[in-house]
């Protein structure tokens, strides 16, 4: 077992962890943070997305001891995010969600692209979406959904 | 219309939730003291246990068959002639029969606990010739993965048409042998289960994700030795089925077996690699399909061989042979054909067993037939969007049997045809054809068409001799003490969006607002007993349901109504969330108001069941509704690489009244792109010795956004004849041409070397493949 201590959505926490603990287990079993999905557990599907120290991350395969001392953002942790706020918005106008599994990843993702790209076009967007499956939508109302958020942000 | 009624696009409900973080799966749920189970899996596709040693201080946390008292194997029966059942253990008793069969079943407190002690159990295998291609293991003396039975093969059948007759008169037959490759379903959610004792119910409580909650619950009872009332099945959010989440799993009932036994609940999540190579797989057929056509490509006769590959174990309940069944029905597509013919054989090979995917064995057939049909053409020398016209049941012949005795009851397929062609382009197409790409590569242009039986109703899936066969679909409506509305229903939603859909179908009768419907799903102890959510059945046939069940309540506040607004209650009208009589209304919080809390009030008449009402749907006739569409795509083929490109993709649809366009759509799209990872990269092989070869997403191969089409998509609306409110069932149909579609696209752009694909996924390899062949024939 190891100490670490972070900060999780904000809060400080520390925890002892077995060195083979996966961030992901981590903030869903110890934190009970279950909007952090698994859907490969081998760094594929981005169904784990979540912000260490403001980047996107697979925390599959991201070791808990790993993270002593950052600070982490999950879906739960994006409350009171203008962009997130947009982007929760967009998606269900656009249909960018059907079984719910894929979103909270996507989210993470999609929040970075807006942010990183304000001028990203379809074709960038679906590229920049190549990390995170998702197998109901057919990626249609995702791939909408960031596009009128980067609209609507252009102004 | 209203704006919250039928044909609305109104956001979803379930949304919101899912946008926070706060879903709640089966994996998301904690129990105090729960343990968690990992597996021993075999490692050999066919052979004979010899020996198990469990690690020294393990026994109660490590079990292997002999040690599940009371757990029957699983057994699916059919009423089909000539069947053959077979026996699929929740761990294997003497014998293995595929790579990734449960063995042994450890537990820990943690998964990681659990994996740690199965890495420590040693299992001494004999290992046997496996049968692991589908065509040799129907020959005699292929190595039988069921010893007692002779022979490989689950059931054989054969329906003889007049062939003689059609034959005389065509000017062609042109035969082909096509081949759907196995695959994996791969809903993001995989499978998971947390099952656990309540004494207090006397009650095995199973939260798993599942499509067919009281399905479940029905095998569990039988296969554990519990009367039903003694299990309760509770599916919470799931994500995502497609097919998958339909069958009682082996993990399940060791799960149950433990909770039961050692008194703590028990969970078992299964991970990405379990699902790829042990989970049941899906497709995995083979065909020779020949039509007999006239001059002017006109199919007079069809004759088809079709062998499904079923993989070890029938699953229950559906059997292991719905999926040929239904192949042999479906064969002949939208097309008015004079003379049938067909054999087809299902086979069990050391492989996973199988399960109906998306679309249920009509991916394969529409590949071979729609493929068939464009071959056709080639040699007749025609458009292939006109010889599917020519062919099709048009319009004016609606209703329609057809030659499979399948009664179309209603819609335009020449039109839908007539309408891809144009948003498709098709002169255009052929105009790019004819130039030379500046990078060297070819263009293709591909059609796909299909008609999609849904919520097929008992007299079918009566005839297919399966054992749950659904009958009148129940729900139940209940106006709350302050005017909201409940609806339980025994369906189960995992993306359909039917906590929106059917509460606008509530909306529609009672006016009321969707935001005050809740949905209840997917729990068998809160809802009435459905087959579930398979078959495109749900919107059909619980929204009927909830339909007429609203219906009832509005007879119901009539007359309360009436009593409190001093009228008679056929001056009542009940619309906009309101009790409307001449001279006044009252909000629905006036009725149950007077219902629950202040009785006194009530009429002498009025109903004593008050205002909540469970009501039985069926439509009649129940042969199901006739979805269907045509699909046309235009594609780039590099032919020094093999890598096919989808440039452009359009979608006419039609399934009758949509209950929400934008869901639809939804729908539409989801399946579309599933279409494309059948037709281009997913793929579960086997090598000879019957090792899966693809068992994480490095090796199967999930479309991503960047090789998913932007899909261009038109409806036609022909509500069903037959159906409340004219809703047909649509939610696996956009699953079933696509990979027709990129085929014959591909073809199209072959077609100057001759050269054909005619097997999924149409991989970089197996393009190469095609025009080396054709170059080898020409030289
Ligand atoms: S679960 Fe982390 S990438 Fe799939
Ligand atoms: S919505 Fe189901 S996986 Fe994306």
């Amino acid at each position: 077992m190891t100490e670490i201590s972070l900060t999780i959505n904000g809060e400080p926490v520390t925890a002892s962890v077995e060195p083979r603990t996966s961030l992901a287990d981590f903030v869903r079993d110890s934190q009970r943070l279950t909007g952090t999905h698994l859907g490969c557990e081998h760094g594929v599907c981005g169904a784990c997305t979540l912000e260490i120290d403001g980047e996107p991350m697979r925390s599959c395969i991201t070791y808990a001891v790993s993270c002593d001392g950052a600070s982490i953002t999950t879906i739960e942790g994006f409350d009171d995010d203008d962009v997130m706020e947009d982007l929760r918005q967009a998606f269900t106008e656009n249909h960018g969600l059907q079984c719910g599994y894929c979103t909270p990843g996507m989210l993470v993702t999609a929040r970075d692209i807006v942010r990183r790209l304000p001028d990203a076009d379809e074709k960038r967007v679906r590229l920049e979406l190549s990390g995170n499956l998702c197998r109901c939508t057919g990626y249609v109302g995702i791939v909408r959904a960031i596009l009128a958020v980067l609209e609507k942000r252009r102004g | 219309m209203s704006d919250t009624g039928i044909g609305a696009s109104v956001p979803r409900k379930e949304d919101r939730r899912f946008l926070a973080g706060r879903g709640n799966y089966v994996a998301d749920i904690a129990a105090a003291n729960e343990m968690a189970l990992a597996f021993v899996r075999s490692p050999v596709a066919h052979g004979r246990i010899r020996s198990i040693r469990k690690p020294d201080g393990a026994e109660n946390r490590v079990f292997t068959a002999d040690d599940l008292d009371g757990v029957e194997p699983m057994r699916a029966p059919s009423k089909l002639p000539g069947y053959k059942p077979s026996d699929f253990p929740a761990l294997a008793i003497g014998k293995v029969r595929f790579v990734g069969e449960t063995v042994v079943a450890c537990v820990g407190a943690t998964r990681a606990e659990a994996e740690d002690l199965a890495q420590a159990v040693e299992v001494d295998y004999e290992e046997l010739d496996p049968a692991v291609d589908m065509l040799e293991a129907r020959r005699p003396g292929a190595p039988l993965v069921h010893d007692s039975w002779g022979d490989n093969i689950a059931l054989a059948t054969r329906t003889d048409g007049d062939m003689e007759s059609v034959k005389a008169r065509a000017a062609h037959s042109v035969t082909r042998e096509f081949r759907m490759s196995r695959q994996a379903m791969v809903p993001m959610e995989g499978r998971a289960v947390l099952a656990e004792w309540n004494s207090r119910m006397d009650q095995l409580i199973v939260h798993t994700a599942t499509q067919v909650p009281h399905l479940i619950r029905a095998g569990l009872a039988m296969f554990l030795g519990l009367e039903q009332r003694q299990v309760r099945v509770i599916a919470p959010d799931v994500g995502g089925g497609f097919g998958l989440k339909t069958y009682v799993q082996p993990e399940e009932l060791v799960a149950c077996w433990y909770a039961m036994k050692f008194g703590r609940p028990a969970r078992w999540i299964s991970d990405r690699r379990e699902h790829l190579i042990a989970d049941a797989n899906c497709r995995e057929h083979h065909y020779i399909v020949t039509a007999h056509a006239d001059e002017e490509g006109r199919i007079l006769g069809l004759e088809g061989e079709v062998t499904v590959d079923a993989g070890a174990y029938s699953i229950y309940p559906f059997t292991n042979c719905l999926e040929a069944a239904m192949a042999g029905g479906n064969l002949p597509g939208p097309y008015a054909i004079e003379a049938y013919g067909v054999k087809t054989w299902t086979v069990v090979t050391n492989k996973p067993p199988l399960v109906p995917y998306r679309g249920v064995a009509r991916p394969g057939v529409a590949f071979a037939m729609e493929m068939l049909v464009d071959a056709v053409a080639r040699t007749v020398g025609r458009e292939p969007h006109e010889v599917r016209m020519i062919n099709m049941v048009p319009a004016s012949a609606m209703p329609y049997t057809n030659i499979a005795r399948k009664t179309f009851d209603s819609g335009d397929h020449p039109g839908a045809v007539a309408r891809a062609a144009q948003m498709i382009d098709i002169a255009a197409v052929r105009e790019r054809q004819a130039r030379d790409e500046p990078d060297g590569r070819l263009i293709g242009l591909g059609f796909g068409s299909y008609v999609e039986q849904a919520a097929h109703g008992t007299s079918v899936f009566a005839s297919w001799g399966v054992q749950m066969v659904p009958g009148y679909e129940q729900a139940g409506a209940k106006l709350t003490p302050d005017g909201g509305l409940e609806l339980r229903v025994g369906v189960q939603s995992h993306g359909q969006g039917m906590e929106t859909t059917l509460a606008q179908v509530a909306s529609e009768i009672l006016g009321i607002d969707p935001e005050n419907v809740s949905v209840i799903h997917g729990d068998t102890g809160l809802t009435p007993y459905s087959t579930g959510t398979y078959a495109s059945r749900s919107i059909v046939m619980a929204g009927g349901a909830v339909s007429r069940a609203c219906e009832v309540l509005v007879e119901r506040m009539r007359t309360i109504g009436a009593h409190l607004l001093q009228c008679e209650p056929d001056q009542i009208r009940v619309a906009g969330g309101r009790v409307m009589g001449p001279g006044g209304d009252l909000p629905f919080s006036e009725i149950g108001r007077v219902w629950y809390i202040n009785p006194e009030e009530l009429p002498a008449d009025v109903d004593t069941d008050g205002v909540e009402a469970v009501v039985g749907y069926r439509p009649e006739p129940d042969h199901g509704t006739f979805s269907y569409s045509t699909h046309a795509a235009v594609v780039a083929v590099d032919p020094d690489t093999g890598a096919v490109e989808v440039l452009d993709y359009v979608v006419v649809e039609d399934c009758g009244t949509m209950v929400n366009p934008m869901v639809v759509s939804g729908q539409v799209y989801g399946g579309a792109a599933q279409g494309i990872g059948t037709a281009l990269f997913e793929e579960s092989p086997f090598d000879e010795s019957g090792q899966p070869l693809a068992s994480t997403f490095a090796d199967y191969h999930l479309p991503g956004a960047a090789e998913v089409p932007a899909f261009r998509l038109a409806h036609m609306v022909t509500p069903s004849p037959h159906t409340e409110h004219g809703i047909k069932g649509m939610g696996e149909g956009s699953t079933i041409p696509t990979p027709a579609v990129i085929g014959n696209a591909v073809n199209d752009a072959l077609k100057r070397y001759g050269a054909e694909v005619n097997e999924t996924p149409i991989s970089p390899r197996r393009v190469l493949a095609a025009i080396a062949a054709a170059e080898g024939e020409a030289a």
